[in-house]
């Protein structure tokens, strides 16, 4: 069959449901089927699947002729995507193309949740169109003789792509590729990303810099104007909405009517606590929805969370409380209104969540936002100015991420082993390791023979041996075990089941939860009141319980900071409080014109600054001397300059602080009182030594420890434990926490721990931005108000409680002072 | 460095490495060190700094080079696991080492009593003298006050401008004190000191009351 024949295949199949392909879809089929590789920039919703699967099925059209009546077996594609639970929503589509066009293609799914029956099948007879996780291809390239399953596989498609980029998934994803790279000779790479910053990076980073497969790729985007509508949900009584707070609770009642008038509606909250918490209130409140309303949520159990997703497809239910678990995939047309629940922290996924509502092409997207506190209204100012501009961010890949290459070469060595000269090749030719050096290389490679640079005596050390032919190969089986179970846990931290006694299983919830819970407590979980009986062998075990509570699991996950584009629009969106300039476009939005309130309060104790302003604000309370400075530069930018600052004056004198921060601006809480005027005349926000102090100062906190904690576990330093198993391992775990300590007195120069800084510099404090924001602080003039108590403006950063802590003090001198407070019950 | 405290007419010295030194008795009481941990991880492909091992002995040596004991009674978990390359550094030790040595079987001593013995170490669940009792897991029993270790005890302290701070200590109450661990590697548990309770933070180089 020609090129054209195996359109016309396609076409039919659309016109005969009633559908026409868009310019995108066709211009994919076409770069496809002429063997390019490439990126496809389309949302949620638009029939990107089509866009994709339709040329994978036709060109085996095309290789075997009589494909209706002959089944040629073996992996021909695989689809990734970063939830496993969109994997069944993807078959769906792959399965009714497959069918349709008359082919007996079979489509399979492997992921966490596969079955090992069915694992075992698959190993004997791979299904033609496979779709996985990027952790169930690592695990598949840990299986021996993978390379022959994928010998003949012809495309791999990234879905969500977007997602996975500037996440240590989207290496893992990189590494994968450039081994099928090489094993699969007739190889097509497609991702499918949502519009970010950086789509032609996004390409490379798929792809492989400077690498021939980049050559031969194309960037497709689908040019479909949706409108989105952003309201905004203003509270009626500005003087008794709360100056901080992140639940939102008190604007309850003003979405009851935006429900009502609305077939469904999704309410995306940011975590999963807050989620169980407004699932609890609206049921509690409103009881006539019982049976109405879900929660959908990623450690709900998965047959609960497929029930609320189908659900939502058959409109039966009027409201679902949920996390970013619903923000990709899925199509859910019944899907009218979305409300987002406190800031989205960026627009990309602001526009994304918009974009569940009025799912079907052409339709309109209405989002409401419902700030938890007084503050954030700013934040929706600027969040309509963005959506009116398509101001969306960057996401940034990492760069020599040596745990996740650890991880990978661990891979390759309990499968089928491997030759260093020749993954060297493929691994340099990657975004991430481009500049991966031969003595970096040699060094990773030591590590997993030797646990070390250097022989010693006396040592046991044992993961990877090297064959007489220079293969580097793992033989022990109890490494070889416990690395595939790590595979999985890239990131997080130890999950625990939670069950019913008489089994039942509910979901996942941190430890560090369950930690703090002794028998007989209640908390919240997927909507239930439970009872907490006991944790064994990695398991909660609880009863339903009538007994009200307040207890609900917080999940750690990071928190998300401003992009630097958010940033200045927020900014912008301020300063025009300070200096309205209407005929320029300055008038003040709806949501700055309810906060007058809140303006007025801000300038009886101080100002609000004007664009060449930089405040800052001195107060004393029961805490401590409270000082806070305003570059309203996003909350990573403000880490850094915190840190910076924070050190800086404590090179002057003897001084502990514990800092707080957030998207507006950061706090430097003491015991003591800082002189600002001394901090002026020392220049400190100077961008000179800016970053030999910024890594000192990296050394006084504990930032890079916590980044630590993932590199350790990925790299395999720390085991998490096998789930059940528990107790057996117990000789085996250690908290990263130790390991940071022993490295930074034994080893400083590991790889690993040098890469905990080194993280802690590109992905949290974006010390490029850092020094962008000093060099605009040169600039302004610095505005000092000693305050009498507590402004609008500081209230959410002083009652922050995630903090900080820098000290240049002697470690004796603080206890003795503290002793005289030491909490005694 | 040290602090000093006198219990049943009987002075202990607390040291900042963790270590009490029974004056009368010249008995060294250690807890907790967990040799082998460093090795018991790179034997299974955790590669943690070698060069961590031979603090361990370090501190032990110099500990017991300042007080020179005649009796180290150590109060269990003396070794992480099964056993190691670390054995024999352990064993170089004790050869070297003139004092008696006691172990008191905690609950990672999974290694047999046999290698100790062989060694010349006794191995017991516990020692009772002059109204003292030394366990390895705390314990109550009337009319003896109790030395034990295993908890791995720190407080919390609280300051002013939402200051905190997490110390390993000895932990003392009417009729017990709870060791710190000694070993490098180990990490803590908080308790929550009640009134009745004397708490002293180990640092670097001091053990200060708090």
């Amino acid at each position: 069959m020609n090129r054209d024949e195996l359109y016309t295949l396609a076409e039919n199949w659309f016109q005969e449901n009633n559908w026409k392909p868009f310019k995108f879809q066709k211009d994919t089929w076409k770069a496809f089927l002429q063997g390019k590789n490439g990126l496809l920039n389309a949302p949620t919703g638009s029939g990107k699947t089509y866009a994709l699967w339709f040329p994978i099925i036709l060109n085996y059209i095309k290789s075997n002729p009589e494909y209706k009546t002959k089944h040629k077996k073996g992996l021909k594609a695989i689809w990734i995507t970063p939830l496993r639970a969109l994997s069944d929503e993807i078959r769906q589509s792959a399965e009714r193309v497959a069918t349709d066009l008359g082919t007996q293609m079979t489509v399979g799914i492997r992921s966490g949740d596969t079955s090992t029956k069915e694992r075992t099948a698959q190993k004997k007879q791979m299904p033609d169109l496979l779709i996985t996780t990027p952790e169930s291809l690592q695990l598949l390239l840990a299986s021996k003789g993978y390379e022959k399953q994928f010998k003949d596989c012809s495309a791999i498609v990234v879905d969500e792509w977007h997602e996975l980029l500037g996440t240590k998934r989207g290496v893992q994803m990189e590494l994968a590729l450039s081994r099928l790279k090489t094993v699969s000779k007739k190889l097509r790479i497609w991702g499918i990303s949502a519009t970010i910053g950086n789509l032609e990076q996004a390409r490379e980073v798929l792809l492989g810099t400077d690498s021939k497969a980049l050559e031969n790729s194309v960037l497709i985007k689908a040019k479909l104007n949706k409108k989105i509508t952003v309201k905004s949900i203003i509270p009626k009584k500005m003087e008794t909405f709360p100056w901080r707070g992140h639940l939102g609770l008190h604007l309850l009642e003003d979405i009851i009517p935006i429900i009502n008038n609305s077939k469904t509606t999704l309410l995306f909250t940011n975590t999963r606590s807050q989620c169980e918490i407004w699932f609890q209130k609206i049921l509690e409140k409103h009881p006539e929805y019982a049976g109405e309303i879900a929660m959908h949520h990623g450690s709900i159990n998965k047959e609960t969370r497929l029930w609320v997703e189908q659900a939502i497809r058959n409109a039966n239910l009027k409201a679902v409380v949920c996390t970013s678990s619903l923000d990709l995939g899925v199509d859910f047309a019944p899907v009218e209104t979305v409300i987002q629940i406190g800031g989205p922290k960026g627009v990309a996924r602001f526009l994304q969540r918009a974009g569940r509502s009025g799912h079907r092409p052409g339709k309109e997207s209405v989002i409401y936002f419902l700030p938890t506190h007084a503050i954030e209204l700013i934040e929706a100012s600027a969040l309509q100015e963005a959506v009116k501009h398509t101001v969306v961010e960057d996401r940034i890949p990492y760069l020599n991420s040596y745990d996740v290459l650890l991880q990978y070469l661990t891979t390759l060595a309990i499968s089928d082993g491997f030759y260093p000269d020749e993954i060297y090749q493929e691994v340099i030719k990657t975004f991430c390791y481009q500049a991966l050096s031969k003595q970096q290389w040699q060094w990773l490679l030591n590590f997993l023979v030797m646990g070390s640079q250097s022989l010693q005596s006396y040592d046991e050390y044992k993961k990877v041996d090297i064959e007489e032919d220079g293969k580097f190969k793992v033989y022990n089986k109890g490494i070889a075990m416990r690395h595939r179970f790590q595979i999985g846990t890239i990131v997080g931290d130890a999950n625990l089941t939670v069950r019913y006694q008489k089994g039942g299983f509910i979901g996942s919830i941190e430890e560090f939860f369950v930690s703090k819970l002794s028998p007989g407590d209640i908390f919240t979980f997927a909507g239930r009141n439970l009872e907490f009986i006991r944790i064994k062998d990695m398991q909660v075990h609880v009863r339903n319980s009538s007994k009200k509570t307040n207890k609900v699991p917080s999940w750690m996950g990071g928190r998300l900071t401003f992009s630097a584009q958010m940033s200045e629009l927020l900014r912008e969106e301020l300063y025009k409080v300070a200096s309205p300039n209407p005929s320029k476009g300055g008038e003040l939005s709806v949501e700055l014109k309810s906060l007058k309130h809140i303006f007025d309060k801000q300038q009886e104790e101080s100002i609000v600054p004007k664009p060449n302003e930089l405040l800052i604000e001195t107060f004393k309370t029961r805490d401590g001397f409270h000082h806070i400075f305003y570059p309203f530069e996003g909350r990573g930018v403000h880490e850094a300059m915190g840190s910076l600052l924070g050190y800086r004056i404590s090179l002057l004198s003897p001084i502990t602080f514990s800092l707080a921060f957030n998207d507006y601006g950061f706090e430097l809480l003491s015991d003591q009182e800082i002189n600002i005027q001394q901090v002026l005349d020392n220049d400190l926000f100077s961008t000179d030594f800016m970053l030999s102090d910024l890594q000192k100062s990296l050394n006084a906190t504990e930032m890079a420890r916590r980044k630590f904690r993932d590199i350790a576990v990925i790299s395999g330093l720390v085991f998490t434990g096998y789930p059940n198993k528990g107790i057996k391992m117990k000789h085996l775990q250690s908290s990263s926490q130790l390991l940071f300590d022993v490295f930074r007195d034994y080893e400083a120069d590991n790889l690993l721990f040098q890469q905990a800084f080194t993280e802690t510099f590109e992905h949290q404090l974006e010390e490029g931005r850092l020094r962008l924001a000093l060099e605009r602080i040169e600039q302004q003039e610095i505005v000092w108000k000693a305050c009498q108590k507590a402004t609008p403006f500081s209230f959410p950063i002083i009652t922050d409680r995630l903090r900080e802590k820098l000290s240049s003090e002697k470690l004796a001198d603080r206890i003795k002072r503290m002793t005289a407070i030491l909490t005694k019950k | 460095m040290t602090e000093v405290i006198v219990l049943n007419h009987q002075t202990f010295t607390m040291h900042c490495s963790g270590a009490l030194f029974w004056e009368e008795k010249s008995t060294l009481v250690v807890s907790d060190i967990h040799f082998g941990k460093v090795s018991h991880f790179r034997k299974h492909g955790a590669a943690v700094p070698q060069k961590a091992i031979q603090k361990n002995f370090d501190l032990l040596e110099n500990i017991v080079h300042q007080f020179k004991p005649k009796t180290i009674c150590f109060l269990g978990d003396l070794f992480h696991s099964s056993i190691n390359s670390e054995w024999h550094l352990f064993e170089t030790w004790v050869t070297k080492t003139d004092a008696k040595l006691f172990l008191i079987a905690g609950n990672h001593d999974i290694i047999s009593p046999l290698k100790y013995e062989a060694l010349g170490i006794v191995v017991i669940s516990e020692i009772v003298t002059q109204g003292f009792l030394f366990t390895h897991h705390p314990e109550e029993r009337e009319g003896l006050f109790n030395f034990a270790g295993h908890i791995h005890p720190s407080v919390k302290l609280k300051g002013s401008g939402k200051q905190f701070l997490k110390l390993a200590c000895f932990f003392k109450s009417n009729h017990q004190m709870i060791l710190p661990a000694f070993g490098e590697f180990t990490g803590t548990y908080s308790l929550q000191p009640a009134k009745d309770n004397e708490v002293y933070v180990i640092t670097k180089d001091q053990v200060l009351r708090v």
